[in-house]
């Protein structure tokens, strides 16, 4: 007890002392291991409390289900609490929760992660549980009889019954794009999600449920040597399997704007969402993109809150980023927009929201950020970023996908020394380039007039 | 002045970690839980300025940033009666302007230390707070001062203002939770304050900058309220900080914002109904009552929730979602303001099983009132509430918003040691009593929010009556 603390504090002042001499860095201890299986390890001590976290990232997500098949892999995604052979649904929560924390999943365009936070003496029949279900899964027609009917209440909850439906998320890309996998509903419809079989779940299973395309993160108060140890006793003996290459994902290029309207019996405000095409993910023009992003849309001092909400007054709300809302700029591999949810007041067009809109962009694009905004942004984005990698369960999660999408999991401590390297004259030939409307898809979605009954009904 | 240290400890070296009896069969192979390490409580450093202003200071090496959250008494529950929900937009306009800065400027001054300055209001009080990082904390802390001390509520601001909060407001209407919260909220506390879960159109419409100005000096008072600094500063350097920056902020004239009286609360076993045309589910949830923080069987009421609908292996959820698939979105919960408690369990569910569901979530109640948990349950429930205390205490912003709720209920910083000491001293039979004492179906106020066709149809065979309420 007495030593660690104290080898606490060493590690401490070594950061410190780090931290000096390059400036503003900051990285918790972290080393990696890969087990002859392929799978990847990644663990980081932390111990400022007696906690764990747990994230197992597999490098399958939605992007990458087939067609016919939509929402199948986040179908899947649920299938994967449902027990094994060995372990029946049920026991994985029960173990979590008697240990002192929860499981969840959750699955994203390009991964599906799997996450545990706990207290540290449930590390190993944690471990243990995460081996069993990446050997076998209890292939159960019951099992996902069930998950079908708590998907499709999901999709419900958070889409069917919602005011605007995830619409900037779900139908945004849908206009955006032109193949199956960057364009369909990955949160699947129903007419899917009810023909999904077993054998579906079996074979997508070995498709992608492999050791060799996971990486498995740990983060918390243990010591690196013994996670090592008993992660080869647990996952050491998983058998490596083919697993399916990925597609070509790139889209044709987009030539001129895509505009459509909707109507929404939810909403009671109008709601814009707006998408332009991102470039390719590279190391620094993405870095570039997301700063251009978060100028635009980071809090009540950025571009657009300023400008639409505060002097044009023709928004209330306005939220975006690049790969938002679904993940950070690193979070994918393939197409992504650099997306803009405005909702405006009911007695505005779309159109004069629009104006006031390009006038926000066109002027980034046409001089630029400030010096001082651009260092105000910087500082911002350093400190959004530390966020995800303050508690053991997110820096596990963030770790994870930076090892599956980038190949390196240390990358999460070197983004805020890219966001240094960011000029402002890139950021506005970013913008001057990316930003147009040739580029981009607007979804105008509107309250649906109130139908006589829904009207008498709303009256009350 | 008085400055004392408290030491928070955690005392459970002696508690047991082991499988309990089980529902489920475990795999022969599991390997057991390791030895429990005792929670490490953070030390809180508690200061009294001469103005009155309450400082608690966490110092935690490591990550870096800082937390600092101011919170003051005074939330929705202290509005005057014609202006029901004005402190929304209090919280809303407190940031933007003082005599020496600009909605802007503030904005932007904060952003340039790494964080967004956020307000919003509760029931009992009104929170300022923001992260920054902690390099940058001496740059962020004179701006909270500042709006602390001297918002201005310049004219343009305020009507902005009102005009985001009307908005959010509409927007709110379209939600079927906070439809459902609202509808439950008037049923329950008639004509308290803590009735009040929103502001009106009305109160938005006609709330003046002159209004908001003397409702900010009635309620940001140094003496009623609270700064909680949590980050990787030495406590001696926090408080150098934060008395440079709050030290002068005057002690109020005014009178103190009003004790809330203790609301009679009454839960009648009616289907109160919000119409929401349009809906492809019902927005189920009953309400009962429930003790405040600060009663007797608050742990083993808590320990009882969660062995009803608050975890995931709890009776509510391995019914009605993991064996029926009715709703992905199961749960219970025990909501406490600092004059009240109450219980409330809600599941969004499809139309088509309304009724099937409130059946099996009275089923589940009455179950929960009449069958003392298993051993099983009482463990799972017991480690999981402990064990997520010490996760919401990994972050310092989770730290600090667990500090401030205790402030705000009048609990002292070691509350965190004590909740958790009587978490794991709670027994079964406490844990039964309380069970028996609030989870009865019959007493519950029912809502229902969705197609207004559906939910008689659904529901008036249970023999309830059917009331249409907004």
């Amino acid at each position: 007890m007495i030593r660690r603390l104290l080898l606490f504090i060493f590690y401490l002042s070594l950061a410190a002392l780090a931290s000096s001499a390059a400036a503003q860095q900051w990285a918790p201890p972290t080393q990696t291991k890969t087990l002859s299986n392929g799978l990847r390890v990644i663990v980081s001590e932390d111990h400022s409390a007696p906690t764990i976290g747990i994230c197992v990232t597999y490098g399958i997500g939605f992007r990458l289900e087939p067609e016919g098949h939509t929402g199948f892999a986040h179908l899947f995604e649920h299938m994967m609490f449902e027990g094994t052979p060995v372990s029946p649904k049920g026991v994985f929560d029960q173990v979590a929760e008697s240990g002192g924390g929860f499981i969840n999943g959750d699955t994203r365009y390009d991964f599906t992660e799997y996450i545990e936070s706990a207290s540290t003496a449930a590390l190993d029949p944690l471990l243990w549980l995460e081996a069993d279900r990446m050997k076998t899964l209890d292939f159960s027609n019951k099992n996902l009889e069930n998950q079908r009917n708590v998907v499709e209440e999901e999709v419900r909850v958070n889409v069917l019954n919602q005011p605007y439906g995830l619409f900037y998320a779900i139908d945004l890309p849908g206009k955006a794009y032109d193949t199956y996998p960057n364009a369909h509903n990955f949160y699947g419809d129903f007419k899917d999600l009810d023909a999904a079989k077993i054998e579906d779940v079996q074979s997508f299973y070995e498709h992608y449920y492999a050791p060799n395309n996971a990486v498995l993160a740990i983060v918390g108060d243990v010591k690196t040597d013994e996670i090592f140890a008993k992660v080869e006793k647990y996952f050491g003996a998983l058998p490596q399997r083919q697993v399916t290459p990925k597609p070509d994902l790139t889209e044709k290029v987009q030539t001129a704007e895509r505009r459509s309207r909707q109507e929404d019996k939810l909403a009671t405000l109008p709601a814009l969402a707006i998408g332009y095409r991102m470039p390719p993910k590279t190391s620094h023009e993405s870095v570039v993109a997301a700063m251009t992003g978060e100028i635009l849309h980071n809090g009540q001092a950025s571009r657009l809150y300023q400008y639409l909400v505060k002097e044009k007054q023709v928004a209330t709300e306005v939220q975006g980023g690049v790969n938002w809302p679904l993940g950070t700029f690193l979070e994918y591999s393939g197409p992504t927009l650099m997306t803009s949810f405005i909702i405006y007041p009911a007695n505005l067009k779309g159109d004069d929201v629009m104006a006031a809109f390009d006038a926000a962009v066109e002027s980034l694009a046409r001089t630029g950020p400030k010096p001082e905004e651009l260092e105000r942004v910087r500082t911002k984005m350093r400190s959004d970023w530390y966020d995800q990698l303050e508690i053991p369960v997110s820096r596990a999660s963030a770790l994870s996908h930076a090892a599956l999408l980038d190949g390196d999991p240390m990358r999460v401590y070197s983004v805020p020394d890219d966001f240094n390297k960011v000029t402002a004259d890139e950021v506005r030939a970013f913008a001057a380039k990316y930003l147009v409307k040739a580029n981009r898809t607007i979804i105008d979605r509107v309250p649906a007039p109130k139908s006589a009954s829904g009207a008498q009904g709303g009256q009350q | 002045m008085k400055i004392a240290r408290s030491l928070i400890a955690f005392l459970f070296l002696a508690a047991t970690f082991t499988y309990a009896q089980k529902e489920h069969a475990l795999p022969k192979e599991l390997p057991p839980y390791g030895p429990l390490a005792p929670v490490r409580a953070p030390e809180v450093k508690t200061i009294q300025f001469e103005n009155g202003l309450t400082v608690w200071i966490v110092s935690r090496s490591g990550f870096p940033k800082a937390t600092v959250e101011l919170v003051v008494r005074g939330g929705l529950a202290a509005d005057p009666k014609d202006r029901p929900g004005i402190a929304e937009v209090l919280a809303n306009a407190v940031t933007q302007g003082t005599k020496a800065r600009t909605a802007r400027q503030i904005a932007e001054q904060i952003q340039a230390a790494g964080g967004d300055l956020s307000a919003s209001a509760t029931r009992d009080g009104i929170i300022v707070s923001t992260s920054v990082l902690a390099d940058e904390f001496t740059q962020a802390l004179p701006v909270l001062a500042d709006v602390a001390a001297n918002a201005s509520f310049p004219d343009n601001e305020v009507a902005i203002a009102k005009r985001n909060v009307n908005d959010s407001l509409r927007q709110n209407e379209a939600d079927p939770t906070f439809l459902a919260n609202r509808a439950l909220a008037k049923e329950i506390f008639g004509d308290h304050p803590y009735s009040v879960v929103s502001p009106t159109h009305a109160s938005i419409e006609q709330t003046t900058p002159t209004e908001l100005r003397q409702e900010f000096a009635r309620r940001f008072q140094p003496r009623q309220a609270l700064l909680i600094v949590v980050g990787p500063l030495s406590a001696s350097e926090a408080e150098g900080a934060v008395r440079k920056a709050f030290e002068s902020w005057k002690a109020g004239q005014g009178s103190a914002v009003p004790e809330t009286p203790k609301p009679e609360m009454k839960f009648v076993h009616s289907v109160f109904l919000v119409p929401r045309p349009g809906s492809v589910q019902t927005t189920l949830g009953l309400g009962f009552s429930g003790p405040r923080r600060r009663d007797p069987d608050y742990e083993a009421a808590q320990t009882a929730n969660a062995v009803f609908g608050g975890m995931f292996g709890s009776r509510l959820t391995l019914n009605i979602r993991e064996d029926k698939g009715y709703t992905y979105s199961p749960g219970s919960a025990l909501r406490t303001y600092r004059q009240a408690g109450f219980f409330s369990t809600q599941a969004d569910v499809r139309n088509a099983v309304t009724g099937a569901s409130f059946n099996e979530m009275t089923y589940e109640l009455n179950r929960m009132a009449t069958v003392a948990p298993t051993e099983t349950e009482m463990t799972q429930a017991r480690r999981f509430l402990v064990g997520l205390l010490a996760i919401g205490l990994q972050s310092g912003a989770g730290l600090a918003n667990q500090l401030t709720s205790y402030w705000v209920d009048g609990l002292p910083p070691e509350e965190i040691g004590k909740h958790s000491e009587r978490l794991e001293k709670a027994s079964p039979e406490e844990v039964a009593a309380a069970a028996r004492k609030y989870f009865s179906a019959a007493r519950a106020t029912v809502t229902a929010v969705g197609e207004e066709k559906v939910v008689k149809q659904e529901l008036e065979p249970f023999g309830l009556e059917v009331k249409q309420v907004e």
